[in-house]
């Protein structure tokens, strides 16, 4: 179960511009009186419940907040204001092999990935068999990751990141890697463990993939929610708002 | 109940800490031929160096005990503080794509490497006691003592680790500030020469120097056969202490905005 009470983020917009060394000692000395920050609101008062199993799924233009949104609930970032309520561990699949070492063989960056994914080792070394099978890299375990083509390199990913069963599952636009023949399986993956039981946030542009799979839509719009119900209705009203913009 | 809260996490996060530093051996020695050796020769090599250059060329020595000894315990405890608190500084700006992405303690990333270089430091102290067998550097009971020096400066290393690695994520001119800063540093450090050739007023200055203590403990035991002064005990265990508690502070409170700044 997940719980977004009254969640707001800002972003100040030019700290890049703003931070040089200078300014760091005058403000130092300064605490008072600061230049108002340009400011950005990603996420504008968002309420919303997910119950256990359900799938929700986010639209929205670019921009509109759908991965800040994911990100607050995964724990990356802290709500400016609000707060996030979540039971339950959770799967972020938010951008694949973010956490791998290049230099390290595929065997090594098993561990390496599992281990940041938060997998016990008893649980790797007893998954090992059936992450390397579903990547189909039997032959290149032990060459580093470096030599390996960026569609290898994903699939590797794919596999180590939904070998778990996880309570909450997050997806942000994975949903199929590689070539057709390993995008159809990594779909059907996918596809089951959403179906099979777990709560899904799940942000995409293929509104195909969100009527399929979707119980409930929240469409995002400037970071506040413009709509939000029932799959199909809310996909409707939004492709239809898109077509005639 | 704060202490606990740490305890539990380090706990779960042990397996991830393993990892993160198997990777450092493995990726720092993959592609030599010597691999792990490394770890060992290149310090006994850059401290034959350092020892040949400061024993006959600048004539440095210590009256009573050797200067090889001498120069080379600081030397060994200067390097791991150099070396850590580099790779703790560079740490969290690295890991970025990782912070950015997935829900991660970031203090791991520090306390990582302060682990790394501290596995290499131990390693670094079999040739150190090589060289103390060979120059016939008396052994006694007091050797005992010598991990609670080590301990007092891997506490120490840590705390600073934690304050520079958030400071760098704010201010990237760190990076270079502390390359001078170090380089002072040592030389601050009483490591070639001993503390007794400055003057009194200056050594007053010197002694503020955590490291100074860390490294004093360690000679005190290995050169002088003698126990370090209580003093010396309390100050090394209250610098350490409170630089970590330091190092705590502002990374807990500063660890929320790095990823607006990365």
């Amino acid at each position: 179960m997940i719980k977004i009470n009254n969640v707001s983020m800002r972003f100040n917009l030019g700290i890049e511009k703003n931070f040089s060394l200078k300014l760091f000692f005058i403000n130092l000395f300064k605490h008072k009186n600061k230049e108002p920050k340009k400011e950005f609101w990603a996420l504008k008062n968002i309420n919303f419940e997910v119950k256990k199993g359900e799938v929700v799924g986010f639209v929205g233009c670019n921009g509109a907040g759908k991965s800040t949104l994911l990100k607050i609930v995964a724990g990356v970032m802290k709500p400016t204001k609000g707060s996030v309520e979540k039971y339950g561990n959770i799967c972020p699949m938010i951008e694949l092999g973010a956490g791998f070492d290049m230099d390290l063989t595929a065997r090594e960056n098993i561990y390496l990935n599992g281990a940041i994914l938060g997998y016990s080792k008893d649980f790797i070394n007893e998954k090992f068999d059936a992450i390397v099978k579903f990547s189909e890299l039997e032959d290149f375990l032990d060459v580093p990751v470096r030599n390996f083509s960026s569609g290898m390199v994903t699939r590797l990913a794919f596999s180590v990141a939904t070998i778990v069963e996880p309570e909450i599952l997050i997806v942000d636009e994975v949903l199929s890697v590689g070539d057709i023949a390993f995008k159809q399986k990594s779909e059907q993956k996918m596809k089951s463990m959403i179906k099979g039981g777990t709560t899904v946030l799940f942000v995409s542009h293929d509104i195909r993939q969100i009527r399929e799979l979707c119980n409930t839509v929240i469409w995002l719009e400037n970071g506040m929610v413009k709509m939000q119900g029932e799959a199909n209705q809310v996909c409707n009203e939004y492709e239809a708002y898109m077509l005639n913009r | 109940m704060y202490i606990n809260n740490i305890l539990s996490s380090l706990k779960k996060y042990k397996f991830l800490m393993n990892q993160l530093i198997s990777r450092d051996f493995k990726v720092k020695y993959k592609r030599s031929i010597l691999g792990v050796l490394w770890s060992l020769l290149y310090p006994i090599l850059t401290m034959t160096v350092m020892a040949l250059v400061f024993s006959n060329i600048f004539k440095f020595s210590t009256p009573g005990v050797n200067y090889l000894v001498y120069l080379l315990t600081g030397l060994v405890m200067f390097n791991y503080f150099n070396e850590a608190s580099n790779l703790a500084m560079s740490s969290v700006v690295a890991n970025f794509s990782l912070i950015n992405k997935i829900y991660i303690p970031k203090y791991i990333f520090p306390i990582s490497k302060c682990l790394f270089v501290g596995i290499n430091f131990l390693l670094t102290l079999i040739p150190l006691y090589i060289i103390i067998f060979i120059t016939g550097t008396p052994l006694n009971i007091y050797h005992l003592l010598l991990p609670y020096s080590f301990v007092c400066l891997f506490i120490f290393t840590v705390g600073m680790g934690l304050i520079l690695s958030s400071i760098s994520v704010f201010l990237r001119d760190m990076f270079y500030i502390y390359g001078v800063v170090m380089t002072l540093w040592m030389y601050i450090t009483p490591i070639m020469y001993d503390i007794k050739m400055i003057s009194e007023e200056l050594q007053i200055f010197f002694k503020l120097n955590p490291l100074y203590h860390y490294i004093n403990f360690a000679r005190r035991i290995i050169l002088y056969n003698e126990i370090p002064t209580p003093f010396t005990f309390v100050i090394c265990a209250v610098t350490a202490i409170i630089t970590l508690l330091i190092g705590v502070i502002i990374f807990k409170k500063s660890q929320d905005k790095f990823i607006y700044y990365i």
